[in-house]
């Protein structure tokens, strides 16, 4: 599949590398987001995996040659940071209740 | 094998740092070493976006992202004080071993599935075609011609993600 | 006479009128007084008065307009060869629905004129009656609007245009039967009786329906025009084949309102309504709409003659069945009851052999002799303050005279003594059935008229003759709003055989020429008039003889309650167990209880407590405990842990991937 389209200037890196970093940096934030108990890594793994897919799309935007793709990742990174800021200000209020942020030992609506 | 050139070394430095970095987040027990370390990949997936002709993008990147929000996400670490992560009894193995395991096979099986998908569709082109010597001018007048709507949406976004978070993290509702 | 719906629509008004009256009335006494019923207060006399003004009015008005109608028609249908063409009047098209139409319309013919003739007369007469044998109930007001509304669903019955009709009128006259029998509704025999002949009357509704199913489907139409259309093929000679079927479905209708075969089991025990219902209802009218059915698709019927064979069989079988049975009731009233059964008989008797116009005869003759014995019997009754048991009577011939007269004339009507009415009628069917030769039938409608003659001379010898066994002294006359009545029926049934004088005897057999256009017959052949005349002469003296009989025997009765009549008791005593299982009413009852409403209750309780309760109740606890459990299983999937939510969101997006990758 590799290989861009007519008509636009080829790449010099093969973009199935591009695509191969993209998809391994989003399982890194995966296992991240599933192994860790602390609440702030859990937010900084799917931070990871927003920005992986940022990567996807910019190599396909490259690859089709069109700018479009290019303007989604605009889009996500500034919902990206209302949402960080929303998510921490949550942690905050939930640290003042519980005093802790392990995920763990929130687990209140439980059978 | 495809011929060695510049472009080809930057790529590979790049994405080792960012990959790796990426591991070391992950494997770190400290929130704040986490933090320091996805600063990091955030440099390397910059140096990324501008091989892909896209240096508005990486500069994005590191403005806002590495910049600002794990800035943010340093302050509030330090805020609440964490401290390491405590390895005490973890009694959750089930979840460890499987979670590794199905974020593994995630990652494997989406490899393969992104690399089998087809060429992207030969579609009318939806923005001006890159690579091109004055991109972001060409950024900025997409973003106010044809994604306008969405920008002024987005404006609203933030401003409604302000006052939220400045209303979720009062002490009193005063 | 162009309005021949208000003929009906009077009785509604008055039904309308009465109950609304009686309603409020009631609800307005209960207001005043507290709690407990009075059942033995009179009404006030200006709701009495009322309620008797507007129920005899309304039935009496529509007797004038029905007089009215017919008279002039049915002079003018006697001077015409083929008589006159039936009045047709529409009212309203009912239902319309592709080819078909039923129409809401009525229909005077020389058939409906002869039924609405002695059924508004008798009809009159018998609410005049009611005025003073009800008069000291509370529920008078009540009494005389369903009486009212009975008289609507009758009138609708006889001058219906259709089958659907019809049965509109016939399903109302079961209805109010149901109401006046169950009139006592504190009695729980009365509401048991009431019960009973509702679904006795619905087993033969069943027929019915089907029955008019099948002219449908056979003719396209169920107005009586279908009658046109089968004259036709009896003239042409075919039949065909749904013929059959539809005219015994039609016969078990009438056999189910006329109480015939298995089902008269609901007319005895409809004597718990009062006394004048069971003569209007039971005796007169409604019990002869059946008959009135059968002579209405008579040409349906000669097109299957088997058919009308069975009619005939059973007729008679019924006839005779119901007469041993009146030989040894003590209850004045069921002697009466199983009379009506005997009589009805003799009526489809006549239908099966062919000689519809004798059947409708006896139908007209039977209804003022019976509706005076019925109203006599009240008025018995009503003198022995409410004993009916004729055990306990006796010697009432000096005091209660006018009774006592009318009643024996009607006796003798009955039991068909020349002049009388009953002698013509009767005769006309018997002879019919020998002229047809169905020898076996006559033999059979002999021997009841034999028994007839000896059950009701009983009946009238218990009552008045002899020695009193009862409270005699202080029996007295009833008033004049009773007696009137009494007096004209008995005079009716003396002349009214006067319609049906056969040639034979120097008369001009009026009523079988007069019914001549609305029923079809199969070709009867002529007897001889010396046999006729023999054949006469032979039914007189059977019918004397067993008047005499029962003179002999209970004439001068003197014995005590138990044994009224020495020789009677000793004849009871030789017939042995025989004789006990007649008196037990041959133990029909207790056979329909044994033989299906038991197998029915078991088979319902065992639907109800096996089936219903267990398997389908099962099917549904067995769900609801299902889903119960598995939520019991699945709660342990909300740990409350958001990691373990977000490792089963990415289990099912791995899953998706693959599947993606696999396709």
């Amino acid at each position: 599949m590799t290989g861009a389209l007519p008509g636009v200037a080829p790449m010099a890196v093969p973009p199935g590398a591009f695509l191969v970093v993209a998809t391994l940096l989003f399982a890194i934030g995966l296992a991240g987001a599933l192994l860790k108990r602390n609440a702030l890594s859990i937010f900084l793994s799917i931070e990871l995996m927003l920005n992986a897919v940022n990567l996807l799309f910019l190599t396909y935007a490259r690859m089709r040659g069109d700018l479009a793709g290019q303007m989604i990742v605009f889009f996500v990174i500034a919902v990206a940071a209302a949402e960080a800021a929303v998510g921490l200000a949550i942690f905050v209020a939930l640290f003042r209740t519980h005093r802790t942020v392990d995920v763990d030992k929130i687990a209140l609506l439980k059978w | 094998m495809p011929a060695l050139s510049g472009e080809l070394v930057v790529f590979g430095c790049a994405s080792f740092l960012a990959l790796a970095f990426a591991l070391l987040m992950v494997v770190q027990k400290t929130p704040v070493r986490s933090v320091l370390s996805l600063i990091v990949t955030f440099f390397g997936l910059s140096v990324l976006a501008i091989l892909l002709a896209a240096p508005f993008i990486a500069a994005l990147q590191i403005f806002v992202y590495a910049g600002a929000i794990l800035v943010l996400f340093l302050f509030v670490i330090m805020l609440l004080n964490l401290k390491e992560e405590t390895a005490d009894k973890d009694d959750r193995p089930v979840q460890r071993t499987l979670g590794l395991l199905v974020a593994l096979a995630l990652g494997g099986l989406l490899a393969g599935a992104t690399l089998r998908a087809p060429v992207p569709p030969r579609g009318p082109l939806t923005g001006p075609r890159i690579p091109m010597p004055d991109e972001i001018p060409a950024l900025g007048r997409l973003l106010f011609s044809d994604y306008l709507f969405a920008f002024e949406v987005l404006s609203l976004l933030l401003l409604v993600a302000a006052v939220g978070a400045l209303l979720l993290s009062k002490r009193r509702f005063e | 006479m162009k309005q021949l719906w208000l003929i009906p629509a009077l009785p509604l008004a008055g039904f309308l009128l009465n109950g609304l009256v009686a309603l409020v009335a009631s609800s307005m006494r209960a207001e005043k007084e507290s709690g407990a019923d009075h059942p033995g207060v009179p009404l006030p006399y200006a709701q009495r008065l009322f309620h008797g003004v507007v129920g005899v009015g309304s039935v009496g008005l529509a007797a004038v307009l029905s007089f009215a109608a017919l008279v002039p028609y049915a002079l003018g249908s006697m001077q015409v060869p083929e008589g006159l063409a039936p009045i047709v009047q529409k009212v309203y098209t009912w239902m319309a629905a592709g080819d078909y139409t039923i129409d809401v319309a009525f229909r005077l013919d020389t058939l409906s004129a002869l039924m609405l003739s002695f059924v508004t007369l008798v009809g009159t007469l018998i609410h005049v009656y009611s005025v003073g044998y009800m008069q000291k109930e509370e529920g008078y007001g009540r009494y005389f609007s369903y009486l009212n509304l009975f008289m609507f669903a009758m009138l609708t019955l006889v001058l219906a245009d259709s089958l659907p009709l019809l049965f509109v009128g016939w399903e109302g006259v079961g209805l109010c039967s149901y109401l006046l029998i169950g009139y006592y509704y504190d009695k729980d025999f009365a509401v048991a009786a009431g019960k009973k002949a509702f679904i006795a009357n619905r087993v033969g509704d069943f027929g019915m329906v089907l029955g008019i199913f099948g002219v449908f489907a056979l003719f396209g139409t169920a107005d009586f025009s279908f009658v046109e259309l089968a004259k036709r093929q009896v003239l042409a000679g075919n039949a065909p084949l749904g013929v059959y079927a539809v005219c015994l479905l039609l016969f078990l209708g009438a056999c189910g309102k006329s109480a015939q075969g298995p089902l008269y089991v609901w007319l005895p025990d409809a004597m718990a309504g009062p006394t004048p219902v069971s003569a209007l209802i039971h005796a007169a009218t409604m019990v002869t709409a059946g008959v009135y059915l059968i002579a209405r698709c008579s040409a349906l019927f000669v097109l299957a003659p088997d058919a009308l064979t069975l009619v005939a069989w059973i007729g008679a079988g019924t006839a005779i069945f119901a007469a041993t049975i009146g030989l040894a009731q003590n209850d004045i009233k069921k002697v009466l009851a199983y009379s009506t059964v005997s009589q009805l008989g003799y009526m489809f008797l006549a239908c099966g052999v062919g000689a519809f116009g004798a059947g409708m005869f006896h139908v007209f003759t039977h209804s003022f002799f019976k509706a005076c014995l019925f109203l006599g019997s009240g008025s018995v009754i009503h003198a022995m303050h409410h004993e009916q048991d004729m055990r306990k009577m006796g010697g009432l011939a000096g005091r209660i005279p006018q009774t006592f007269r009318t009643m024996l004339v009607a006796t003798l009507a009955i039991a068909g003594i020349v002049p009388l009415a009953g002698f013509f009628s009767k005769d006309m069917i018997l002879g019919s059935a020998a002229a047809s030769g169905h020898w076996v039938l006559y033999l059979v409608g002999l021997f009841t008229a034999g028994l007839t003659a000896f059950y009701m001379f009983r009946l009238v010898s218990m009552t008045f003759f002899g020695a009193p066994r009862g409270h005699a002294e202080h029996a007295h006359e009833s008033p004049a709003t009773m007696t009137v009545p009494l007096w004209i029926l008995a005079a009716f049934s003396v002349v009214a055989g006067a319609v049906g004088i056969p040639a034979v005897l120097g008369g001009t057999d009026a009523v079988s020429r007069f019914l001549e256009p609305s029923v079809t017959h199969p070709p009867i052949g002529e007897m001889a008039h010396g046999l006729e005349i023999g054949l006469m002469l032979l039914s007189l003296g059977v019918a004397v003889t067993g008047l005499a009989w029962a003179w002999r025997w209970y004439g001068r009765a003197a014995g005590p309650v138990e044994a009224v009549s020495p020789q009677a008791h000793a004849f009871y005593e030789k017939t042995g167990a025989l004789g006990r299982l007649v008196a037990n009413r041959w133990n029909v009852d207790e056979g329909i209880e044994a033989l299906v409403l038991s197998p029915f209750r078991k088979i319902g309780t065992f639907l109800w407590r096996g089936f219903d309760a267990l398997f389908i109740d099962g099917i549904a606890n067995a769900s609801a405990f299902l889903v119960e459990l598995l939520g019991d299983l699945l709660r342990f999937f909300t740990t409350g842990h958001v990691r373990n939510y977000a490792l089963a969101f990415t289990l099912g997006f791995a899953a998706l991937v693959a599947y993606v990758w696999m396709s």
